[in-house]
């Protein structure tokens, strides 16, 4: 079982949480023209990466926040978690 | 008017379990916590009015993981950020919190009649705890609430006392007898008194 660290309440199992997909994922700005293509690599195209991936994740049992967590699709590693809206740079 | 509780249909009075031979003192106790008020509050993302000042029955907000703010009536437990789940005995409270919240700030909600409550007390309620939950509750210490889960029901656990680990759990209404029968099966391998 994966143990996920909350930057809001601590360290919690992954039992608690919900996967919420890629957190690098950008959406178009509002009210800009944006190609058919444009659109569909926001929606549906992901990579499937191997090794590092940062991702959002919703501490669902716990305080319904989203947080932002780094982890190794391969490993599954954890390095680091963050708030929402703290910058993953 | 009479209320019918949450465990009404399920909670039954008596001694459970491998309770035989073992001294009343050393038996789980399990009971149905009633008549209290449930309040939530919970502060807008977008106000920026500061809650450390505000006083509620002598007590005030602090927005700091587990904690539990409490007197001998009311308790205000840490739900989230900006979010807490106020639990009193004082039905009579729900006024002075909404005079104290500005609307436009704080979304104040009564819960009272949509949780159902259960107190374990007892040397073994974190055994039986730990038996559902996966939180680590050989760190939870008195006057500390947690949101977990129990055998995937949604629960906060508010611990009351560490000498004796009383803990209470709440869980929405609609779950309280699927909680009870979880719970009531876990305490069975210790024995427990039903009060």
């Amino acid at each position: 079982m994966l143990h996920i660290k909350c930057p809001h309440c601590g360290m919690r199992s992954q039992n608690e949480f919900s996967y919420g997909g890629d957190a690098t994922v950008k959406r178009p700005e509002l009210g800009k023209e944006i190609s058919d293509q444009d659109w569909d690599n926001f929606v549906y195209n992901r990579k499937s990466l191997r090794g590092k991936h940062l991702e959002l994740w919703q501490h669902l049992s716990g305080c319904r926040q989203w947080i932002k967590v780094e982890r190794d699709t391969a490993t599954h590693e954890i390095f680091r978690t963050l708030k929402a809206n703290e910058d993953n740079s | 008017m009479s209320l019918i509780t949450a465990l009404a249909n399920v909670h039954s009075i008596g001694q459970f379990g491998d309770h035989e031979g073992k001294n009343d003192n050393n038996l789980l106790k399990i009971s149905e916590i009633k008549n209290l008020l449930i309040v939530q509050i919970a502060q807008y993302k977008n106000s920026t009015v500061s809650f450390e000042n505000i006083n509620i029955d002598g007590l005030r907000l602090k927005d700091k993981p587990l904690n539990v703010s409490n007197n001998n009536d009311t308790r205000i437990l840490w739900n989230g950020p900006k979010n807490w789940l106020l639990v009193s005995t004082k039905n009579d409270l729900l006024k002075n919190i909404s005079q104290n919240f500005k609307e436009t700030d704080f979304a104040v909600t009564d819960l009272s009649h949509s949780r159902a409550i259960i107190q374990i007390e007892g040397q073994d309620s974190k055994e039986v705890l730990k038996k559902g939950c996966p939180f680590d509750f050989n760190n939870l210490e008195k006057n500390n609430s947690i949101n977990s889960i129990y055998n995937g029901i949604a629960i906060t656990v508010d611990m009351l006392e560490d000498n004796s680990n009383k803990v209470r759990l709440f869980a929405l209404r609609s779950f309280g007898e699927s909680l009870y029968h979880s719970i009531t099966d876990a305490s069975l391998e210790f024995g427990y008194k039903s009060i």
